[in-house]
């Protein structure tokens, strides 16, 4: 496993998309501390026409509580975008460069292969995550954001954390299509299917039996009025993760590699 | 002597296509064995087979004595392999490229790389990254990931795509090499025939999925059909006069005669006297062999 992981986090070095990912989770919490730096002077707001409208859907205080909701819920969304490239690439690449055939037939595993691939998603996700919170610390702190408290601040980081891992769960089924379809556009395209389906099912009410949905309503995306996913939400979150890196896992253990 | 190799009733089909028929191959240790056939004969679905990337749908591989199958990868540590045209992650440099084979071998310390870098004249491209690389040396990098952990037995598909001359003739030199002085066994496939006929101790004619011939390559002259050209100024009397004869003279497509019986084969000079005397002299007559294509359509036409 430790060979497999090597070469996974030596291939991930030496691409580019980490800093693309790096990018997107920087220009996230950099988006989010205008938010609040509109909020925190309204007439600031109204003169700023468009932006100034959006800024207010956050919530409308400019304060800790709300930026770190705001993190979270970036997360939650924008990181199915992003955690799903993370997957499509990890996995696709070997497809579209046609190098899968060289981990095939190895005293490594192919099961021990697709571990590693996973981990090295779930730890790049975590990293952006970290990334996120730190970028978020330090802009709310420059703009002196008033509301801190240690114990709301362990409690925001805590719904960053679970929402990045939740999400994260939530995109082994694209690793799958970029499996099965071999190459970057099936993963994109069930990646996008699944932002699309989320968005519809959560606006319909239905989102806490949606599994894609569930991060972005705990993360209280929609609004403190809607139905909680709860325990059961995130069941069906870990349920999902699991049964994408299983089916991942089988599939390439068994289907037959002849492309 | 146990086989290396050893399919029995190895069949692929992909639903109404049989891309390959109850293939059963046995090849023994330290044998240069050629798989040959045109473009879509099955080389390559064989070859998939035997190292486990595609699941029969009927028969067994046996491979250094392992069965293959999903999961199972006890033989892999002593396989080399190139499927098709190589590929290479292409952010990495070739040492790198070859540094994650290695890994993924689980060789250790980083002498395998420097070695196989060396052997496959690498070392002025081991910095480089592999995208910038040409066929040939993309080419080498592939067959230096097959070879880097000295493996008992290769398997190559194509193993002389994108090669220069000078390279054809290099990698042939390390194949047998690798074949003589270390007892590796080597399974390659080619549509060139004479690239496996200077190569390969065995060879294998498979044509849609099915192995049709299979002859020790020291053999393959005695499998090669002679005859007898004929040019004369009168074709026509010279026709007649060989008729009469006794030979039995066709026109061939180059407006000559050609004699395919064993006599006239055998005996040219009997032929030349036969015309000469029913005055109409050969101003052609030379005896003529089948060259090894010639050979591969009339087996795989057969």
């Amino acid at each position: 496993m430790i060979n497999a992981l090597a070469t996974e986090i030596l291939k991930a070095r030496r691409s580019r998309v980490p800093w693309v990912t790096a990018v997107a989770f920087t220009v996230a919490a950099a988006v989010g501390g205008l938010f609040m730096f509109i909020l925190q002077d309204q007439y600031r707001a109204r003169s700023l026409g468009l932006i100034g409208t959006k800024a207010a859907l956050v919530g409308g205080e400019a304060d800790w509580p709300t930026y770190f909701a705001f993190l979270a819920q970036t997360t939650a969304v924008g990181g199915m975008l992003v955690f799903g490239l993370v997957s499509v690439w990890l996995f696709g690449r070997e497809f579209s460069q046609n190098t899968v055939k060289d981990l095939l037939a190895l005293p490594t595993s192919r099961t021990t292969i697709v571990a590693a691939k996973f981990v090295v998603a779930l730890a790049w996700c975590l990293i952006l995550a970290a990334q996120l919170v730190l970028l978020g610390l330090l802009i709310g702190a420059v703009l002196a954001l008033p509301g801190w408290s240690g114990e709301g601040a362990a409690s925001g980081v805590a719904m960053i954390a679970a929402t990045a891992v939740m999400t994260m769960l939530l995109t082994t089924p694209v690793a799958l299509a970029s499996s099965v379809g071999r190459g970057y556009l099936p993963g994109v395209g069930v990646m996008m299917a699944a932002v699309f389906c989320a968005q519809v099912v959560a606006a319909l009410g239905y989102g806490q039996y949606f599994p894609w949905s569930v991060p972005a309503l705990l993360s209280g995306l929609a609004g403190p009025d809607r139905v909680s996913p709860g325990l059961f939400g995130v069941l069906l979150v870990v349920l999902v993760g699991a049964a994408g890196v299983a089916a991942t896992a089988l599939w390439w253990r068994n289907a037959d590699q002849d492309r | 002597m146990a086989p290396v190799i050893e399919t029995r009733g190895l069949t692929k089909r992909y639903a109404t296509v049989v891309a390959v028929d109850e293939l059963d191959l046995r090849i023994t240790a330290g044998e240069i064995y050629g798989l040959l056939g045109l473009n879509g004969a099955g080389k390559t679905t064989t070859i998939r087979m035997l190292l486990g990337m595609v699941r029969p749908t009927s028969g067994v591989v046996r491979v250094l004595g392992a069965a293959v199958r999903p999961g199972a990868q006890a033989a892999w540590s002593r396989v080399g392999y190139l499927v098709e045209t190589p590929a290479a992650y292409p952010e990495l440099t070739v040492r790198e490229n070859l540094a994650v084979a290695a890994r993924l071998r689980a060789l250790r310390g980083s002498n395998h790389v420097d070695e196989v870098i060396e052997r496959l004249r690498l070392t002025a491209y081991a910095g480089q990254g592999a995208r910038t690389l040409s066929l040939g040396n993309a080419q080498r990098l592939g067959l230096a990931k097959a070879l880097l952990h000295k493996p008992d037995l290769l398997i190559l598909d194509e193993p002389a795509n994108g090669l220069d001359p000078a390279g054809i003739v290099e990698i042939r030199d390390l194949l047998r090499e690798l074949s003589q002085e270390h007892g590796a066994t080597v399974v390659l496939s080619s549509h060139i025939l004479t690239e496996v006929t200077r190569l390969a101790t065995r060879i294998g004619v498979i044509h849609r999925g099915r192995l049709v011939r299979e002859l020790e390559a020291g053999d393959l002259t005695a499998h090669l059909r002679q005859r007898l050209s004929v040019s004369a100024r009168d074709l026509k009397a010279a026709e007649l006069a060989l008729i009469a004869a006794g030979f039995i003279p066709i026109r061939s497509d180059a407006d000559d005669l050609v004699l395919t019986d064993a006599r006239a084969v055998r005996e040219p000079d009997a032929v030349a006297i036969a015309l000469v005397a029913a005055g109409c002299p050969p101003t052609r007559l030379v005896v003529e062999q089948d060259d090894l294509e010639t050979f591969f359509l009339r087996v795989v036409e057969a």
